[in-house]
């Protein structure tokens, strides 16, 4: 009887997830459409679902050079970036995770700290600096800014990853005669490689959606991909919006490559919690 | 044998000088810059030390830019964590488990989007004749427009909307991982003295996750500060100035408008005085 009585809430329950799970994806595969069509098949009251598709949108994108130096610039800083992040924050998160000291709690602090602060309050400092340095609008400027950015994320989220790593492993590799930097190498990165992924994965993902600071650091040659994205929609009353659609799924398509990797990620963050 | 190892020192000290460099440069920077009066067009400055402050309180476009961060911080805020306790429980109770995988992956994929798409992608839907979110409207009654971007009463909403699209769905994938954790015999005990399904999460799930909710608040807290790519692709603070939040009048003062690098300078140095001050205070109850 009470299985009964239950139904229609289940029943609006389901259809308020289903809408909610139509709103997430939606948008995006609309945009991906109307990067498929003229023009003309856009700019219409009424949406149309049925036009012949055009290949002339991707294209035009990716025939531009402005769009394929975006993509190399936002290539190599995030890469480079991401890179620092590794070789800088991976070993510290590990010091700070396995060799307690009384200073661990306030250097975490810190490291979390460095996201209060507002980007236009890093972004106009830096750009003074890098024009009296000489380096404003170059790549190395840009790739120096990031690593604030990207040594703090992954040494925030590698230093539980680490915790997580089962300390009688570390300690029988020690009883074997192995030195505290090759249990580091052989034994702590190998075994928490899966959650050390995703937070490389994270940190990739900020720096490459990462829009003020690359536009107030960059004025021609070191613009990145949302830059030059959202200087296509400044073209006047003539928008072009199958372009700008095209463009919007371009620079949308590397993040959610890691779809896969972040999702798993979350699975083991919370699966630790658990055990 | 762990204790005599230089490892803490060899792989600490470098990162975190590094760290300290980076990021105290430009904040003392910042502080020194707004004490001059620098301007991009002029390399000439001189010390002016705190009057670029005193303007700033007599400027009443940057008092409207502090009341509109405000409501924008409470408004994403508020609008994420009810949409995702919400769509949370949802999950947790009708959902199974591999509906509830398929749920998670679909959720997960806004956030993950350069806000710059986000942005991009609901300025069209938004669009008064040709979005197709504003289509239903215009379906509804025969053609009338509704442009929702460009009406001071709606614009805010409109651009946070965008912001809830992208948090509130991933942070619903958070509250069902975190609703997963739980031991399962407080909810049994529950069932069995005849309470409702929503009794048992305001009376019993929710509260024992009363420490992780209000961390997951902070985080988001601290990601609604960064509103500038939204707001910048898709109103610019306009119209007029109803969505110009304190990082939007600060870039069109130092770039677009008149190049005052230093009164800019000297309003970043205020947003950094407060959220610091703020967050260091709300962090340390957090742990308590």
């Amino acid at each position: 009887m009470k299985q009964y009585r239950l139904r229609p809430g289940r029943l609006i329950a389901k259809t308020v997830l289903a809408l909610a799970g139509f709103l997430a994806v939606f948008p995006l595969l609309w945009t991906a459409l109307n990067a498929l069509k003229n023009n003309v098949d856009i700019i219409t009251r009424v949406p149309k679902v049925v036009f012949t598709p055009t290949l002339a949108n991707i294209s035009y994108i990716l025939g531009r050079d402005s769009v394929l130096t975006g993509l190399c610039n936002s290539a190599v800083a995030c890469g480079a970036a991401v890179l620092i992040g590794i070789v800088l924050g991976l070993p510290a998160a590990y010091a700070v995770a396995r060799y307690p000291n009384r200073f661990a709690g306030d250097i975490q602090f810190f490291v979390l700290s460095l996201r209060f602060l507002p980007p236009v309050a890093v972004a106009i400092p830096l750009m003074v600096i890098w024009l009296q340095v000489g380096l404003y609008d170059s790549l190395p400027a840009l790739i120096v800014t990031y690593s604030l950015l990207t040594i703090s994320v992954i040494m925030w989220l590698a230093i539980p990853a680490f915790q997580g790593v089962p300390k009688e492993i570390e300690e029988a590799a020690f009883v074997d005669g192995y030195g505290a930097y090759s249990v580091f190498w052989r034994i702590a990165l190998p075994v928490a490689a899966r959650s050390l992924i995703g937070a490389i994965a994270f940190s990739f993902v900020l720096v490459w959606n990462e829009f003020l600071i690359a536009l107030m650091l960059s004025s021609s040659n070191a613009k990145t991909l949302p830059i030059v994205a959202s200087e296509l929609s400044q073209q006047g009353m003539n928008v072009p919006w199958g372009i700008l659609n095209a463009s919007v799924v371009l620079l949308s398509l590397p993040p959610l490559l890691f779809l896969g990797v972040l999702s798993g990620f979350l699975n083991s963050v919370f699966r630790q919690k658990k055990s | 044998m762990r204790r005599r190892s230089s490892l803490p020192v060899t792989f600490l000290v470098p990162t975190l000088a590094i760290l300290l460099v980076l990021s105290m440069v430009p904040t003392l920077y910042a502080v020194v810059i707004a004490l001059q009066s620098r301007e991009l067009s002029t390399t000439g400055y001189s010390w002016v030390w705190f009057s670029n402050f005193a303007d700033l309180f007599a400027d009443r476009r940057f008092l409207n830019a502090v009341w509109v961060s405000v409501k924008w911080e409470i408004v994403t805020v508020v609008a994420t964590m009810v949409a995702a306790i919400g769509l949370g429980v949802l999950m947790f109770e009708v959902a199974g488990p591999r509906l509830r995988n398929f749920y998670c992956l679909l959720f997960i994929i806004p956030v993950l989007l350069p806000r710059v798409s986000a942005a991009f992608v609901w300025k069209f839907a938004y669009h008064p004749l040709y979005g197709i979110a504003t289509y239903p409207y215009r379906l509804l009654t025969g053609g009338l427009i509704f442009d929702p971007l460009s009406k001071p009463g709606t614009a805010l909403f409109a651009v946070a909307s965008v912001d809830v699209w992208q948090w509130g769905l991933f942070f619903a994938v958070i509250v069902l991982k975190l609703l997963e954790t739980l031991p399962p015999q407080p909810i049994e005990a529950a069932r069995l003295d005849h309470a409702r399904r929503w009794q048992i999460h305001a009376y019993v799930t929710l509260p024992m996750l009363k420490a992780p909710l209000i961390s997951l608040m902070f985080v988001k807290m601290i990601e609604s500060l960064r509103s500038f790519d939204l707001i910048y692709v898709m109103t610019r603070g306009g119209p007029g100035v109803a969505t110009e939040t304190l990082d939007m009048y600060a870039f069109s003062q130092g770039f677009i408008e008149s190049g005052k690098v230093s009164y800019a300078s000297a309003m970043a140095v205020l947003m950094m005085i407060a959220t610091v001050i703020t967050f260091t205070m709300l962090w340390k109850r957090v742990q308590a």
